[in-house]
């Protein structure tokens, strides 16, 4: 995985997952996740992440597109108890999502390798 | 690259919410047994009621075990809510014969977790599981039982009152 220098030189991030509309980097050191979507980063830990993944998930995207014109096509990503927001449209949450599925896959890809290589060689 | 998400937590996000979905079958199964001790209660049946008193508080117990398992592993448990249950049954017999269904199923979705953990590899929830398969087996001989009642002292004349008093006798004693 690419491995991309921040402004602190000395926090190392790692390249998870990304599209064109935005990317998602892990930090070793700090466990924790940093998500640059929708012009702006933010960082997610463990517990705010998975808050994010649900809220995302949750949202019925053929509901949205189903919706009547008339009203305006905004939705507001809230995670209780943080103060990560998003307010987007619909086809951002669109991207939001298919990053947010990639990145879990390749969480879900490290956890296997650790778990068959790593784990077991020492 | 670490892998955070283990280091959180033990179990995967699949069996997270394969536990959390039977969390929701034993505060069913819970609501109904208290609906059942209800009915039977009403219609005189009072060793029934007690019986069905004492499931229910079983399943209440089942559930909590699943609901601490998923937090003591780092996961989220979720407080189900409950509707939709059945006041009314038609028959004494009837509410045996759900008693059986209900049982049969919550046997059949614990199978469907374990047949998940076989193929992760997840031997720790596995393992867990096997405190339940045991108590099913009880349940379901329990439930069988019951209606066999039905069978062997039949309907007729007081038959109805001789089964309520043998249901609290009703005992599962192997040393399998
Ligand atoms: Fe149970």
């Amino acid at each position: 995985m690419q491995v991309i220098e921040t402004i602190d030189s000395q926090v190392k991030l790692q390249e998870v997952f990304s599209t064109k509309s935005g990317s998602v980097s892990q930090c070793d050191r700090e466990n924790c996740w940093y998500i640059d979507f929708a012009g702006k980063v933010s960082r997610f830990d463990y517990r705010c992440l998975l808050l994010l993944k649900k809220a995302v998930y949750n949202i019925d995207i053929e509901a949205l597109l189903l919706k009547n014109a008339k009203s305006a096509d905004i939705e507001i990503v809230f995670i209780c108890a943080s103060d990560h927001f998003y307010v987007l449209s619909t086809l951002e949450i669109i991207a939001l999502k298919e990053l947010l599925q990639g990145t879990f896959t390749m969480l879900e890809l490290n956890h296997i390798i650790q778990d068959r290589l790593y784990r077991l060689a020492v | 690259m670490k892998d955070i998400m283990r280091a959180k937590c033990l179990i995967s996000a699949e069996i997270e919410s394969l536990i959390n979905q039977q969390i929701r079958k034993e505060a069913q199964s819970s609501a109904i047994y208290l609906a059942m001790a209800s009915w039977c209660d009403r219609n005189g049946f009072d060793n029934s009621a007690a019986y069905f008193f004492k499931q229910s508080d079983e399943e209440r117990h089942h559930q909590l075990k699943f609901f601490k398992y998923i937090l003591d592993m780092g996961g989220t448990s979720v407080s189900p809510d409950i509707t939709g249950l059945k006041i009314e049954y038609n028959s004494f017999r009837e509410i045996f014969e759900d008693a059986l269904d209900q049982e049969i199923s919550v046997t059949q979705s614990i199978k469907s977790i374990a047949a998940r953990c076989h193929k992760e590899q997840d031997y720790v929830t596995l393992e867990f599981l096997n405190w339940f398969f045991k108590e099913q087996r009880e349940e379901e001989y329990k439930a069988r039982r019951a209606i066999e009642l039905f069978e062997i002292i039949g309907e007729q004349g007081t038959g109805h009152w001789e089964i309520d008093k043998h249901i609290g006798k009703i005992q599962y004693d192997s040393e399998a």
